[in-house]
């Protein structure tokens, strides 16, 4: 017969694991996959990631699961990120210009609206008309670097792995077209 | 059994082109495929009514969209034996300074040189009697513009529209001046700097003055 208090015991423990290796980067992207999280934590590790995340809201933290290319269990990413999105100024304060934020939001909006890819100088000339020309060039490159877009060696961009851990896509194009409207 | 026969069909040719006209027009069904499945999507916009709605937006408003779906990864960033390693390995194969851009900009760490008269003549920057003819040239403006007996301020003298020009005229001042057929004072209150023609022998009496051209 199990006894509550070492299962108990044996919970936490696995939640201080799941946490540990959530937060520590280990290459060089942040998150861990889910054959690693099987490895780490056991077959149930899904059931402790669940209870982590539902510990994690009072620190307004979250676990987030972002699919795999193959659609799998084993290479699903799971990391940590914020529940609540910042505001404005945080986000300044955190390194990032209006200007860069704002050509970020025009380049996720305009890959997805091409069917997830678009040329790089197509979207380069497309951004020129509203920003300036270095500007463009700078946080392009800026983006990709940071795993925000994909550059594929025929030049094509599409959405990186980072946008699709961290943006809602389809609430920014919602919010887009919204504001759209509510212009004069 | 198809092996076998293959060699008998004589229509070979034509069923290779009906397989290739297969295999093309399978792959714009599965093109066709991924954009109805696109369109069916919740993410589909009309790029064009999506480019007209980003023009009119404000960058502000195009920053608010997207902070207000924004949620950071958390992570704390620490050093791994693999950054480690990466790191002792780009110290390690870091070209030195003098030696990264020699290819591409030349070699920007040799210090300053001199180039004597033959080296500018295999540079093609004189030749012999182009040399003479501008030496002598140079020399009769100066004989000119000091017809009166004075002296000439020797800055306002070797003063060109460029500073190439300004360049090459103080060259072939300094060569008129040891030919001993100009001289040159330096008032020593003033710093000023005065070039006169030398219309007789020259002196024995002579000693050498760096100027700098700026």
């Amino acid at each position: 017969m199990s006894n509550p208090e070492a299962e108990r015991a044996l919970l936490e423990r696995k939640m201080r694991k799941a946490l540990q290796v959530l937060i520590l980067q280990r290459g060089r992207n942040p998150g861990v996959k889910g054959w690693e999280m099987k490895r780490y934590l056991g077959k149930d590790y899904r059931t402790i990631l669940q209870v982590l995340s539902g510990d994690l809201k009072q620190l307004g933290l979250e676990v987030h699961e972002v699919p795999g290319l193959e659609g799998t269990d084993d290479s699903t990413r799971f990391l940590l990120r914020f529940r609540e999105s910042p505001t404005l100024s945080e986000a300044e304060s955190a390194g990032f210009r209006i200007d860069d934020l704002a050509v970020l939001a025009s380049s996720i909006a305009t890959v997805n609206s091409k069917q997830g890819r678009v040329g790089r100088k197509e979207l380069e000339t497309f951004l020129r008309e509203k920003f300036p020309r270095w500007r463009v060039d700078y946080s392009l490159e800026r983006f990709i670097k940071r795993g925000y877009l994909d550059q594929d060696e025929k030049g094509l961009l599409r959405i990186g792995w980072r946008t699709r851990a961290e943006v809602d896509e389809k609430s920014l194009m919602t919010l887009i077209l919204a504001r759209g409207e509510a212009a004069p | 059994m198809l092996k076998k026969h293959l060699p008998e069909w004589k229509l070979i040719d034509v069923m290779l082109k009906d397989s290739e006209a297969l295999q093309q027009l399978v792959a714009i069904v599965k093109l066709q495929d991924q954009w109805v499945k696109h369109r069916a999507s919740s993410l589909y916009i009309d790029p064009l009514l999506l480019e007209l709605k980003i023009r009119l937006l404000t960058r502000e408003d195009l920053a608010d969209s997207l902070v207000k779906c924004w949620h950071p990864v958390a992570q704390l960033d620490q050093l791994t034996a693999r950054g480690l390693e990466r790191a002792f390995t780009y110290w390690r194969d870091l070209v030195p300074l003098s030696e990264r851009f020699k290819q591409e900009f030349g070699n920007y760490a040799t210090s300053p040189g001199q180039l004597d008269f033959e080296e500018l003549q295999s540079l093609n920057i004189f030749s012999k009697e182009e040399f003479e003819t501008r030496l002598n040239a140079i020399h009769d403006e100066l004989v000119q513009r000091t017809s009166n007996g004075g002296e000439l301020d020797y800055r306002r003298f070797i003063g060109a529209p460029t500073f190439e020009e300004t360049a090459v005229r103080a060259y072939l001042v300094a060569f008129v001046v040891t030919e001993g057929r100009a001289s040159i004072r330096v008032d020593p209150l003033t710093e000023e700097i005065f070039l006169s023609p030398v219309s007789g022998p020259a002196g024995s009496e002579t000693k050498s003055v760096a100027i700098e051209i700026t």
